[in-house]
């Protein structure tokens, strides 16, 4: 692995790290389940919002599956402490009908929040505050009820490296937040194949568009393994109530199917390869090929794992149901 | 409003220029021309060249990196963007840079010689280069860098009230805002202006033939003669520069190369053999090189800057290989910045970086012999 950290770098990693290390010793027993990813069902009509009843109830499911803990709650205590500043990375590239629903997303904020880490270090972003709005969300710099911004081109001065990856990350996630969560959807890409919980990290780089060749890979996998992102990343949260099975990564309303899931993993590359399968699976019953047989493998799984980011063979993957 | 190091640089250097302040844009265009463009609201304008694919796609045609892009993606540019199955350039008339340079930056060594170029840029490349000097602009996409609506008559009525006599295409990549480009020459030269292109050459032979025409000359980086330094340095590829070049001396624009040599990366002897050999064979002897030095930056700043002594043994082979104009850049004072008549070695420019200090052409002909150096000296 080539990596190059300035010394701007080091001194922001040492000091998120050192949080995060706190952060850590809050919990008790395994905070990093590979291969397991937590899923809650939830009927939803397409179009239409969950109540709020329902979207924290599949919020706490997924997660308490995922972590193996009597509740949600308890689950996120498990990976997130009081000291933490919690940045929450949604993907609302597709507009208000494929990002990640405002009612989970708030849900999983009340969660945060019952699990001791104060709203006011609680951030949910985007690239764009613009985005965000068009998904649905409000933004609010610094709550109550909790932060919600775009990362509007505030990013480190200096690009850092990481395998075949250069980029100034967003200032957000490398001195900000001590913690951070991908909430993604589930949904085809025409290049990587899934964007689910990982391609969405491309959103905290400035140059996105310089790695969307090869079918993103290696470049999904060098994004997440930078420091800046695997130092800090505890768990990835998909909004899979409806998935798309092709088309992407822009909506379209034909290749939408009521998934019903909510799903959470605290291993990024066993979230994506649910995400995978699932779409596979869809795309299966439509009659399409697979993405593999449509020349869009998801090469970037298998570097990631290769990396250490967590399991990307299924036989190992655990699909733990609550 | 907060001022990071890349925004202080593109102010600064617009300020230093004298050339974005209100007093020269007012009065000079209606009321939105020249105005600062906020981030999210970037103009719009449907792009050139490219075809419609299945499924919503487009396949851009205006590089050979050839992009794929799906609804809503952009291409690797970061500047050209499918919308519901059309493809827009977002940086027609954005330009971020604009500054008045003296042509011999750019560098031309063989165009007006110490007249001033309304230099101008967008964001976004259409490639990487490790070594990128301006890639505080030309690796971010238009929505990250500040950047004023200057319409092409805007731009020359500009470059008109500066003094200058050139305008230049140049600082980031103009391949990507080649539509601008297109305009920006159409309008220069309805103003009696020489319009000018400084590129890295990676461009398809259609959108280059079509504007080609237009320019007065244009410099193209060869950024190696290897294409394993394309791949892993650039993020390019050679061959279709190679390609682009014979194009541009078969239609006849002046034609000028540089060549940024890096320490241990792109100076052997065998590869500077060998472009300056293709150079003769394949764009013949007179066509100017620049070898370059090269300041550690961007992502390649564990090297050192490339000894002069690099320099001046590619500028002894470029020479040995028949080639009559090679200077050397980024090492002001040095004699090879001067230009010297191949016939009979009277130095007919003497230069001091960008500055000329004497100038012996007269007519385009060595006063001492009377050969012809070939240019752009009207």
């Amino acid at each position: 692995m080539s990596r190059e950290l300035t010394r701007r770098e080091l001194a922001a990693l040492l000091g998120a790290g050192a949080l995060a290390g706190a952060a850590r010793t809050v919990g008790s027993g395994p905070v990093v389940r590979p291969g397991v990813v937590g899923l809650a069902r939830a009927e939803a009509e397409l179009g239409k919002p969950l109540g709020r009843a329902t979207a924290r109830r599949v919020m706490a499911a997924a997660l308490s599956a995922s972590v193996g803990t009597e509740s949600g709650v308890e689950a996120l205590a498990r990976l997130f402490g009081p000291s933490d500043t919690v940045g929450i990375k949604v993907n609302c590239l597709a507009g208000p009908a494929l990002s990640p629903r405002v009612e989970l997303v708030e849900a999983f904020v009340d969660l945060l929040a019952e699990a001791g880490v104060d709203r006011r270090r609680i951030i949910v972003f985007e690239r764009s505050s613009r985005e965000l709005v068009r998904a649905g969300f409000t933004i609010h710099r610094a709550g109550p009820p909790y932060g919600c911004v775009g990362t509007d081109n505030d990013y480190e001065s200096l690009p850092s490296s990481c395998g075949a990856i250069g980029s100034c990350f967003a200032r957000l996630v490398t001195t900000t937040c001590t913690a951070l969560v991908s909430f993604g959807v589930v949904k085809d890409h025409d290049l990587a194949g899934v964007s689910a919980g990982m391609k969405n990290w491309y959103g905290v780089i400035h140059n996105p568009n310089k790695y969307h060749d090869s079918g993103c890979d290696p470049y999904v996998a060098d994004v997440v393994r930078h420091p800046f992102i695997r130092e800090k990343l505890r768990l990835t949260v998909l909004d899979g109530i409806v998935a798309q099975c092709h088309g992407g990564p822009a909506f379209r309303a034909a290749e939408v199917f009521p998934l019903g899931t909510v799903a959470a993993s605290t291993d990024p590359v066993a979230a994506d390869l649910w995400a995978w399968q699932v779409i596979d699976g869809e795309r299966r019953r439509r009659g399409k090929p697979s993405l593999e047989e449509a020349g869009r493998p998801v090469r970037w799984l298998a570097t990631a794992a290769r990396h250490g980011l967590g399991v990307d063979d299924p036989e190992q993957l655990r699909l733990v149901s609550a | 409003m907060k001022i990071d190091r890349r925004r202080l640089v593109a102010l600064t250097a617009a300020g230093a220029a004298g050339v974005l302040t209100p007093e020269l844009l007012r009065g000079s265009a209606a009321p939105k021309e020249g105005a600062k463009v906020p981030g999210g609201d970037l103009p719009a304008r449907e792009a050139s060249w490219y075809r419609r694919l299945e499924e919503g796609r487009v396949e851009c045609q205006l590089c050979p990196q050839a992009c794929t892009v799906a609804d809503l993606e952009r291409g690797t540019c970061g500047v050209r963007e499918n919308r519901g199955g059309t493809y827009y350039t977002l940086v027609h008339s954005l330009a971020c840079s604009v500054h008045v340079d003296p042509i011999e930056k750019k560098p031309f060594f063989h165009v007006l010689p110490g007249e001033k170029a309304l230099s101008f840029a967008t964001a976004g490349c259409n490639v990487e280069c490790k070594f990128c000097q301006n890639w505080e602009i030309s690796q971010f996409r238009p929505e990250q860098v500040e950047a004023y609506f200057l319409p092409p008559e805007t731009m020359v009525a500009t470059a008109k009230r500066t003094g200058a006599r050139l305008t230049a295409a140049t600082y980031g990549e103009p391949v990507v805002f080649w539509e601008y480009v297109r305009d920006v020459a159409k309008a220069a030269n309805a103003a009696g202006l020489r319009p000018t292109v400084v590129s890295n050459g990676f461009i398809q032979e259609k959108p280059l033939r079509e504007v080609l025409p237009s320019l007065s000359a244009i410099k193209v980086d060869l950024k190696s003669f290897r294409e394993d330094f394309y791949r892993d340095q650039v993020r390019g590829k050679l061959e279709p520069v190679l390609k682009a070049l014979e194009v541009i001396r078969e239609v006849g624009v002046w034609l000028e190369i540089v060549v940024l040599l890096i320490p241990t990366l792109n100076d052997s002897e065998a590869e500077i053999e060998d472009l300056s050999a293709w150079v003769f064979e394949k764009l013949g002897p007179d066509v100017p090189v620049h070898f370059t030095r090269f300041h550690p930056t961007y992502r390649l700043t564990e090297l050192p800057p490339t000894p002069v002594a690099t320099l001046e043994r590619s500028w002894k082979i470029a020479r040995k290989q028949g080639l009559n104009y090679v200077y050397l850049g980024n090492v002001p004072g040095h004699p090879g910045e001067n230009t010297v008549c191949p016939g009979c070695g009277e130095i007919l420019i003497r230069r001091m970086g960008f500055r000329i200090l004497g100038n012996r052409l007269k007519d385009g002909a060595c006063q001492k012999c009377g050969r012809t150096i070939p240019g752009v000296w009207e």
